[in-house]
């Protein structure tokens, strides 16, 4: 039950973009851990860099999409950058349209 | 501090910015000032402060309301001052180049008008030195050290023009005198080299860093480099003064500045060539390709002033290289970042609240690259002409590439617009349930 839930809250996720990326949070890599506890969900997640203006943004658009899922009764953010974002995160399909280097 | 909040007045500051470029533009088109008239004129004058002012210091303070937060990523210190800031650089240039009209005739003798106008703008500027002073002094490390000494050379700049009005008034004594008859240089170096170069370049570090998802320069690298300009700088000015005083001449003290200047602009083409190198994004977004001819600007003026000290043909030359500095390589790096600035900060203004209840384009789906391409190019080729038709000692031609500058900026600016307005997002996208569209001249609260 708990891994269904989660599997929703991945898609649920799916909504938020990094705008600058322009893909999805869950296929960057961004999402770092999803727990539950009964109906509280703690979500650990990054974005590509300290400062910038969007992370808070992206922080909301977690909370704003994660609630949506039924069964889910709160939901809270954290967000870290230890360790950092780094490409090799990324979802394989998605790395090569983005025009990263091979070696990533 | 997670997150940087977005500035409520860049907008304005760019607006603002770009509508001083345009009167600086159709002064040059006109014939008004170099090269139709003497560098020292008074007409020249107006148009290098339209220039140095009205559209180079008001975007870079723009951007540094918005970006120094994510260098430091600390909050600004003060978001309040920006507007009456904004208001006191508008009344203080109009009445500096006003008091400029005086000087040339075409105004009645109203001098104290050139005081008055150094006075507002030194209120209007130390408000935004010390917000932005006490924001970058968060986290004096990384870029945010560019900006530091940025803004020490913008005090710099300030004194010295502010004694030059109070001499041209007749109220600076003889040592207004004194400092007016040998330290324009010194007012010049410190404003271009000092307050704007060093702060593009820092400011530079991190955007490049952040669009390209490079590794950040380190400090020890950049610190280099930051050094060698610092030195520069304060050669120029104490050196500089010290000289006017001693009466021995700047001869010595500009030598000294030019090849540390030189050396500063090649260690920073190795620390963006660094940036390049390690980026992780292989294909490069329109507005890094077109800082990249900035940063050949650059590379032009450092040869440029090179090749003009060996061949002591710096005196007949120095307004072409001021020329290329100011408008290959500080507005040409300008431009670029706004194209890409505006529609980072539309996007977030626009779509950020909205995130994760609907789905949201791409901050590069406001924007058209094909389109704005051929203007950026037009500009840079144009820049480049004028260049030469300044070193030909051309200037009937230099009008032509003025006009040819002005097409580039207006469809620039033209394309900047249209992505403030969300012209190029697909109409199903464009405003979904709870998005509001942004107000062109300033974000919304």
């Amino acid at each position: 039950m708990t891994g269904e839930l989660v599997d929703l809250i991945r898609d649920a996720m799916r909504v938020v973009i990094d705008p600058e990326l322009g893909h999805n949070i869950v296929d960057l890599g961004f999402v770092y851990d999803i727990s539950i506890v009964d109906d509280a969900v703690g979500i650990t997640m990054t974005a590509t860099s300290p400062g910038c203006p969007a992370t808070g943004f992206l922080k909301d658009g977690v909370v704003n999409s994660v609630s949506r899922v039924p069964g889910v009764g709160s939901v809270d953010v954290e967000m870290t950058f230890d360790p950092p974002w780094t490409p090799e995160r990324i979802a394989p399909v998605v790395r090569a349209s983005l025009g990263f280097a091979a070696v990533n | 501090m997670i997150g940087a909040s977005i500035s409520r007045w860049t907008m304005s500051y760019f607006a603002t910015a770009v509508a001083w470029l345009f009167v600086a533009l159709a002064m040059m088109v006109a014939g008004m000032g170099f090269p139709a008239a003497d560098l020292t004129s008074p007409d020249t004058l107006v148009l290098v402060h339209v220039m140095c002012v009205g559209w180079l210091s008001l975007a870079m303070c723009g951007a540094l309301f918005q970006f120094l937060p994510v260098l430091v990523a600390k909050p600004l210190f003060s978001e309040r001052w920006a507007l009456p800031a904004l208001g006191l650089l508008c009344a203080g240039l109009a009445s500096l180049l006003a008091g400029f009209l005086v000087l040339g005739g075409r105004l009645p003798a109203w001098l104290w008008l050139l005081p008055v106008g150094a006075v507002l703008l030194a209120v209007g500027l130390g408000l935004i030195v010390v917000d932005l002073g006490l924001t970058a002094w968060q986290r004096p490390t990384g870029p945010a050290r560019f900006v530091l000494v940025g803004l020490a050379s913008l005090c710099a700049t300030i004194a010295l023009g502010a004694v030059f009005t109070f001499a041209l008034a007749g109220w600076g004594g003889s040592t207004g005198e004194t400092i007016l008859a040998g330290g324009v240089p010194l007012h010049a170096i410190a404003g271009l080299g000092g307050w704007l170069t060093l702060t593009a370049m820092g400011v530079s570090y991190r955007l490049l860093s952040m669009f390209m998802l490079s590794p950040d320069v380190d400090d020890r690298t950049s610190g280099t480099t930051l050094m060698v300009g610092s030195l520069a700088v304060t050669v120029t000015v104490v050196g500089g003064l010290l000289a006017v005083w001693l009466s021995s001449g700047l001869n010595a003290v500009l030598s000294i500045a030019a090849v540390l200047g030189v050396a500063a602009a090649a260690l920073y083409g190795r620390d963006v060539l660094g940036i390049f190198r390690g980026r992780q994004r292989r294909r490069l977004e329109l507005n890094t390709r077109m800082a990249t001819l900035s940063f050949a600007s650059l590379a032009g003026t450092a040869f440029l002033c090179a090749a003009l000290f060996l061949t002591a043909d710096f005196p007949a030359h120095v307004g072409a290289l001021v020329f290329l500095a100011v408008f290959g390589w500080l507005s040409g790096l300008i431009l670029a970042k706004l194209y890409k600035i505006v529609a980072f900060l539309t996007w977030l203004e626009t779509y950020g609240p909205v995130m994760g209840r609907t789905p949201t384009p791409r901050v590069q789906d406001l924007v058209a690259e094909g389109k704005a391409s051929k203007w950026f190019v037009i500009y840079y080729t144009a820049v480049w002409a004028g260049t030469l038709m300044l070193l030909m000692g051309q200037p009937q031609a230099f009008r032509a590439a003025a006009l040819a500058m002005a097409v580039g900026v207006v469809g620039i600016v033209r394309e900047v617009i249209r992505t403030r307005r969300l012209a190029y997002v697909a109409i199903p996208l464009r405003l979904p349930g709870g998005a509001r569209a942004p107000h062109l001249l300033f974000a919304s609260k």
